[in-house]
């Protein structure tokens, strides 16, 4: 049976966050709007399965993290492009003025030094802005875990901008914006 | 946690994200106002955040690629067939052979009767059908009707209905309460479905709107359990499996007004008999 027309509408309009987390995840553009499209053709494959009560953006980001998964697996070295170049290319793509562009780089790159198992609960919660609760759903966890793993993956990415374990409080907070 | 106890950067960093509520909520309050050192960590964790979310989110104002567009507009190639919904067009054709032109101004820009074969159609279909074929219907909308007569006679009536539905599906038929929900039970008949009997029971609001709940003993593939949901012109339809039974919900009210039924419903079935509500 055919994906019916109401669920290609509501698919169009979760497109642009499923982008922003492909983006997230794998940095680079192309390879990420690759990711997003193979979540797309296995919503349609699968869009019997979702469930109309659920949230629909929960549920793509679910099969997008499933896609990741096995890409990884499939081939480790190219799922993840070095983080510096990508963020390179993006800027040369038109960052915007006035972002202080070292930091940036500094940012992405820590962040491709996290797991992918600290990296992926981080940016659910921080930049898609998930509850604890949904994020369990998206990578099949318990809530305890996505606690633990936000929270580790924090203070990692704390020492990676710092370079120190702790950061102290005072004057030289770095500007992160 | 203990007033006098540090909090542990698992529980600061759930805090952050909104996770904590009550007591434990107002203890790292207090305690972020009492260590500076511990305010700054979590300023800093909000900070990274921030520079997160500022980073990634211009990727959502960029012009969707034409290829993720085109992705969801194709249509499987061995399963092309008819692009609008299957059951438009069954409904389409029936309710001009049956009903006529007034019915059918409902469908009005839907596609040409003869593209229609009246067998080989899914049990949703035939519900989409039988909503169409009965609910305009004013003097015999129902087989059994629980609206006539006093008190006693609506509530013999319900109880046969009930009775006769079960034993004829094969599967135990209640007569869901939808008054919360502003709809009395006007009756039900008994249909056919494709390889047995079904059931429809029929509901109605003060306005005289009506929706239709499509029953059957589900068959052995239909294995979803999930609530679907389809539209077309003025009709929409819930439909889901749960337990032996399939259920489909037909109706011209709004999705959300449609999905509060279909819930309602669903928490009514999964009551045990004696428990649920008498449906008058």
């Amino acid at each position: 049976m055919q994906a019916d027309d109401v669920f290609r509408q509501q698919l169009l309009g979760v497109i642009p966050r499923l982008r922003r987390y492909a983006r997230s995840l794998v940095f680079d553009a192309s390879t990420a709007d690759d990711l997003v499209q193979t979540t797309l053709e296995r919503a349609l494959a699968h869009w019997h399965q979702f469930d109309q009560r659920r949230d629909l953006l929960v549920w793509v980001l679910s099969i997008a993290h499933n896609a990741h998964l096995d890409q990884r697996r499939r081939d480790a070295r190219l799922s993840v492009v070095d983080p510096e170049r990508a963020s390179a290319d993006q800027d040369a793509q038109g960052g915007d003025p006035g972002v202080d562009i070292g930091l940036r780089i500094d940012l992405v790159h820590a962040l491709g030094r996290l797991s992918p198992e600290q990296r992926e609960p981080l940016l659910l919660v921080s930049v898609e802005q998930l509850t604890y609760a949904e994020c369990a759903e998206v990578l099949h966890i318990p809530v305890g875990t996505v606690m633990s793993r936000v929270s580790r993956a924090r203070a990692v990415l704390r020492q990676l901008l710092d370079g120190s374990a702790r950061p102290a409080a005072g004057p030289h907070l770095r500007r992160v914006i | 946690m203990s007033p006098a106890q540090r909090p542990d950067d698992a529980l600061l960093s759930a805090w952050l994200d909104g996770e904590v509520e009550g007591a434990d909520c107002a203890r790292i309050q207090a305690w972020l106002q009492d260590h500076p050192e511990d305010a700054a960590l979590v300023r800093l964790w909000a900070a990274d955040r921030d520079a997160l979310r500022a980073r990634f989110s211009p990727a959502l104002d960029e012009p969707i690629p034409a290829r993720l567009t085109e992705t969801l507009q194709r249509r499987g190639g061995a399963r092309r067939g008819p692009v609008r919904a299957w059951w438009t067009q069954a409904v389409a054709a029936v309710v001009l052979l049956a009903v006529g032109v007034a019915i059918g101004a409902l469908w009005r820009g839907s596609t040409a009767p003869e593209q229609v074969a009246a067998g080989g159609r899914t049990w949703t279909q035939r519900a989409a059908v039988a909503h169409a074929v009965y609910a305009p219907e004013v003097r015999h909308p129902v087989e059994v009707n629980v609206r006539e007569g006093d008190v006693a006679q609506q509530r013999e009536q319900e109880a046969h209905l009930s009775r006769w539905l079960t034993r004829r599906l094969s599967v135990p038929v209640k007569l869901f309460d939808l008054r919360d929900q502003g709809f009395e039970l006007v009756g039900g008949r008994l249909l056919p479905d494709g390889a047995g009997p079904s059931a429809q029971l029929m509901y109605q609001d003060s306005m005289g709107m009506r929706v239709t709940v499509y029953l059957r003993k589900a068959a052995d593939h239909d294995a979803t359990a999930a609530f679907r949901f389809e539209r077309q012109g003025d009709l929409s339809m819930f439909y889901w499996v749960e337990g032996r039974c399939g259920y489909a919900l037909v109706g011209p009210q709004p999705r959300e007004r449609l999905l509060a039924l279909a819930q309602a419903i669903a928490k009514q079935d999964q009551m045990p008999v004696a428990a649920s509500a008498p449906a008058r």
